[in-house]
């Protein structure tokens, strides 16, 4: 299993003095997007509040709020160590099967979803739960097997991802189930799958998503929805019109943007869940290409640390988790940020760390914090030695 | 294969993802920049116009015959309403108006659905703050004040003035015309519509996603309309108005039908309609024209009911007869045959021509032509005509200048007799059209070129006129024979197929009594700018120079003098009374047969006088119409006598009206 060459042993106490320090590269570009985040929440959100006449700030202080709360939860997750991690995955991927089933049945209902659950002061959206656990749980699993992954346990994960994937389909919420697709395979492939099984379970997911519209087990809102954006033009009152005015506003900010509190279109409320799902739009429209590109490299860095995290390892199961998360992330941005662009059909995925939302806030917290402690106890990179050793 | 290898591999994948993303931000936001602001600002602006004040209408001393005011308004604007609240509307304006729910519904529906119109002018203070502290029951509502048409004087020169009404979907068509404007529909508001509009001012306002007005961008004024000033004297104005009417009431207590007759196909003998013009003689402007009974232009402000556009059109009340009546002139008409006469030396058949000049002039002295009041000739086929004098036992000896103040129909039948047998035996300028070729000079037969709309252009018969009306079969001629002598003498006397307008008529003798100059007449004088700069000034223009012998002008000028004030005259008592400077005044009378009988109870007659004056040199010219008045000398010559004495001797030489003598 030790891939790489290792460097003589290091006392214990050194080593977890040296590896406990925590990653700049990761840490900033998130506290970066959250502070992002909650400046363009209130942006997008003060004017139509203030229209309503409710207290411009209101999203602004849970946003706040939210951000507090996922600082706290990262530092936590990195605190847990892999091993503990590792025994606590099948708790999580159950408690979350649970929570998931509780939504089916007492779930509050949101434009025409039941994805959430009131805890009275705060409504917790199961879901977003999910991801995480899912990687927790399939990371588990494959990690019994990586590199000579046999057809069972293909099945073996198709299942464990195909649960919760189809309990959030009925939500129904497409968005969160094909991010479970898309991890599923990630992280298949992470852990060693041929690339025969790779093709047989694309096959299987398009010849499944192709099922779903033939028996119009899709609504048709949603197919609405998701075709909207190959011709917004067709119907711009009504399902095309999130997409034109999200084009119109990012295609208005130019290189500097119209600055900030300044855009026409997202501080006119002209695009709607413009602090949540379309909160991009605010970026591209206020703070231009300049902006834009910000977020955009602030996530690359992200992954790319989160890619490194995984190289650096110690054990497969944090290996896989790392990916996993990295997959989650790349996953939103580019459904996410390509929606507001037209590139990609409208989902209903959040910006990570900078919509407006509180579950969403936590996991992602959670799914950095976990690969970070993962990170924090990694192997050193070859011919990086621990200081004693010199 | 190594997890390094793998993960380096999905590092690239990903890394690919973002680069796509990267670069689609890059074309969206740095490619078509001032598309896509200029897409967003379009929808981000919500324009609203603000009416123009229209410019007043003003009489030649400046005072307002229309103007405007400002009138808060209630203006609903069912942009801002929802089907729903529109529910809730309707039933609070119900309420607040004391107007039927279904009335304001229908209204409503009339506007049509992203309307904006004023519902209701002249609130009240209280009204006003009412409403908008009730905001939220009046949803759509708003409180502004809006410019709105006034008439001061209330009906005076209504059918001059004109009125106003909202513009169609033809009139927006137009260049410059604006959904919240008011447009001209008839008069001076028509003819002059564009000047009199100005430029609605617009508001340009930032608006959300759903309309919400967030702020203000821009505000231009509106440009308000131009001044027309008339050449209308408006006292003057209202005293030929108040002349007319009482001349009306004159009329009806003489006419069979009695006092308090009231006009109506079962009442055909009931004087219907009092109309008058007085016009400058040396430049064409008109100073009054007036046709009674009128109506308040103010009525049209707010709309019509059907009932009170149906009430108001049967009484032909909008229509200015002054230039949209057809009329025979009858015996006004025998000064166009009498300046023919001179001019071409016409003259009675059995006179002996001693010279050109002995005859038409009247140098030697004598009279020539014996008038015994029936006339008798021989048409084309041999067989003998008789015609009768309107004075059966005739004038005696007379010449022409007796002819014309005494009214005798048989000199004039002679002239056209001499027209009509004479055709084409001296030489080619002596034709039998001779008579409305002379009328054609003066103006008749072809609109006057007045600056006003729905002018009539009269009617001047002749041989080519009536075969192409028989050969259309139009049942204006008689099916049977040609154009005949008969029908040019009833022409000379004004009657048969020839019509004319009362303003025809009076720029007829202005240019008979001027010299020779036919000039266009005109209403208006100037256009004068918001600022009170005179941007358009109208100037008189000469559209026909009839070359008269001063000669001519003279006796024309001397025989309607005798026409009111010697013994023969056929207006002769209606101007006894006339008081100062009766040497300065002169007419001529008419009486238009419109149904003969021999009864005389049924018997109609159109009464007509022309007058001028001051008589050396003519300054001003009257025309006046009772329609079914009976005698022109008996009630038109009474009432044009009042207007001379204004004119002449100023308003409190006015004596009151009596009916002079019946005479043609």
């Amino acid at each position: 299993m030790a891939t790489y060459a290792r460097s003589a042993p290091v006392p214990l106490a050194a080593r977890r003095e040296e590896a406990l320090r925590p990653d700049i590269f990761l840490i900033v570009p998130m506290l970066v997007l959250m502070g992002l985040g909650v400046v363009m929440v209130y942006s997008a959100s003060a004017p139509r509040l203030e229209a309503q006449g409710i207290d411009p700030a209101f999203e602004l202080k849970r946003q706040i709020l939210f951000v507090v709360l996922g600082v706290i939860v990262f530092l936590a997750a990195s605190m847990v160590g892999p091993r503990m991690l590792h025994q606590l995955a099948p708790i999580a991927y159950v408690g979350t099967l649970l929570l998931l089933v509780a939504v089916e049945f007492v779930g509050a209902i949101r434009n025409r979803s039941q994805r959430w659950l009131d805890l009275g002061v705060f409504q917790l959206q199961p879901s977003e739960l999910a991801k995480i656990a899912v990687i927790l749980g399939l990371a588990a699993l494959l990690a019994q097997a990586v590199d000579k992954l046999s057809w069972l346990f293909v099945i073996r994960a198709v299942v464990l991802v195909g649960i919760p994937a189809t309990m959030v389909f009925l939500q129904p919420d497409l968005g969160t189930m094909l991010v479970f697709g898309f991890l599923g395979l990630i992280m298949l492939y992470a852990a060693g799958a041929s690339w025969r099984q790779i093709a047989a379970l694309t096959l299987i997911t398009v010849f499944a998503t192709a099922a779903l519209f033939q028996f119009e087990v899709i609504q048709n809102y949603q197919l609405e929805r998701i075709t909207a954006f190959l011709d917004p033009e067709a119907d711009a009152a009504a399902a095309g019109y999130n997409v034109l005015q999200s084009r119109i506003a990012i295609g208005a900010g130019g290189m500097f943007g119209t600055g900030l509190f300044e855009g026409t279109q997202t501080n006119l409320t002209f695009v709607p869940e413009q602090s949540t799902d379309f909160i991009f739009t605010a970026v591209g429209e206020q703070l231009g290409f300049i902006g834009g590109a910000l977020v955009l490299v602030l996530f690359a860095v992200i992954v790319w640390r989160l890619l490194m995290t995984a190289a650096l390892a110690q054990e497969p199961f944090q290996r896989l988790v790392a990916v996993g998360v990295a997959a989650v992330i790349v996953f939103h941005v580019f459904v996410n940020v390509g929606m507001t662009l037209q590139i990609m059909p409208v989902t209903g995925l959040p910006l990570p760390f900078v919509s407006h939302g509180g579950t969403a806030m936590i996991a992602m917290a959670a799914g950095l914090g976990i690969t970070h402690g993962i990170y924090m106890r990694r192997s050193p990179l070859p011919g990086q030695g621990s200081p004693r050793s010199d | 294969m190594t997890p390094g290898v793998r993960l380096a591999a999905l590092g690239i994948v990903f890394s690919a993802l973002f680069v796509i993303l990267g670069l689609r931000l890059w074309t969206l936001q740095l490619t078509d920049v001032d598309g896509f602001r200029d897409q967003a600002a379009r929808q981000q602006i919500d324009i609203d116009q603000t009416p123009a004040p229209r410019g007043d209408i003003v009489d030649r001393n400046g005072v307002v015959l229309a103007g405007t005011r400002p009138s808060l308004t209630l203006i609903v604007d069912r942009q801002l309403v929802t089907v729903e609240e529109e529910r809730v509307l309707t039933q609070s304006l119900s309420a607040f108006l004391g107007v039927p729910s279904q009335d304001l519904l229908d209204r409503f529906e009339e506007e049509g659905s992203a309307s904006r119109f004023d519902l209701k002018h002249d609130l009240t203070e209280d009204e006003a703050v009412f409403l908008v502290e009730h905001r939220n029951e009046f949803p759509g509502v708003i409180v502004e004040s809006v410019p709105v048409r006034t008439y001061p004087l209330g009906d005076v020169a209504a059918q001059v003035v004109g009125y106003i009404g909202l513009p169609t979907a033809d009139d927006l068509q137009r260049e410059g015309v604006q959904a919240v404007d008011r447009i001209g529909r008839n008069g001076v508001e028509l003819e002059y519509d564009d000047q009199l509009r100005g430029v609605p001012g617009t508001i340009k306002y930032q608006v959300d996603a759903k309309r919400h007005v967030i702020g203000l961008l821009g505000e231009e004024a509106p440009i308000p309309g131009s001044t027309i000033q008339l050449t209308l004297d408006s006292d003057l104005q209202s005293f030929v108005e108040r002349s007319l009417s009482e001349g009306l009431v004159l009329a009806r207590a003489d006419s069979p039908s009695g006092r308090d007759c009231v006009p109506s196909p079962e009442d055909p003998t009931c004087p219907v309609r009092a109309v008058a013009v007085v016009q400058n003689v040396k430049d064409g402007s008109v100073l009054a024209m007036a046709s009674v009974p009128g109506y308040d232009p103010a009525i049209f402000v707010d709309g019509l009911s059907e009932d009170e556009w149906a009430a108001l059109s049967s009484g032909s009340v909008l229509t200015n007869f002054a230039i949209q009546g057809r009329y025979a002139p009858a015996s006004t008409f025998k000064s166009v045959a009498y300046v023919m006469a001179l001019e071409e030396t016409v003259f009675p058949r059995n006179l002996s021509l001693t010279s050109e000049d002995a005859v038409a002039y009247h140098t030697d002295g004598e009279d020539d032509y014996e008038c015994d009041g029936r006339l008798e000739f021989f048409n084309r086929e041999g067989s003998p005509q008789f015609y009768t004098d309107w004075k059966p036992e005739g004038h005696g000896p007379i010449d022409i200048h007796d002819a014309l103040h005494q009214s005798c129909d048989l000199y004039f039948w002679e002239l056209a007799l001499h027209v009509w047998q004479q055709s084409g035996t001296r030489g080619d300028s002596f034709d039998e059209d001779m008579l409305q070729q002379w009328a054609r000079e003066f103006g008749f037969g072809s609109s006057s070129g007045i600056d006003l709309p729905n002018e009539f252009r009269g009617l001047i018969g002749d041989r080519e006129w009536f075969t192409a009306q028989q050969n259309a079969a139009t049942g204006r001629v008689r099916a049977e024979g040609p154009w005949s002598g008969g029908d040019l003498l009833n022409m000379v006397i004004g009657q048969g197929e020839v019509a004319v307008t009362p303003l025809q008529l009076a720029n007829a003798y202005s240019a008979m009594l001027n010299g020779g100059t036919v000039w266009r007449p005109r209403v208006v004088d100037a256009v004068i700018d918001a600022n009170g700069d005179v941007i358009q000034e109208i100037f008189p223009e000469a559209l026909n120079s009839v070359d008269l012998d001063p000669r001519t002008v003279a006796a024309l000028r001397a025989d309607m003098r005798l026409v009111v004030n010697s013994g023969a005259g056929t207006a002769r008592t209606a101007f006894v009374e006339f008081g100062d400077n009766l040497n300065s005044v002169g007419g001529k009378t008419g009486t238009a047969e419109i149904i003969k009988s021999s009864d005389p109870d049924k018997v109609v007659d159109t009464a007509w006088f022309v007058g001028a004056t001051p008589m050396d040199d003519p300054e001003y010219v009257v025309t006046v119409v009772i329609e079914r008045g009976g005698s022109g000398g008996r009630i038109a010559a009474p009432v044009a006598r009042q207007i001379l004495q204004y004119l002449v001797n100023g308003p409190d030489a006015v004596t009151p009206l009596a009916p002079g003598a019946a005479s043609d």
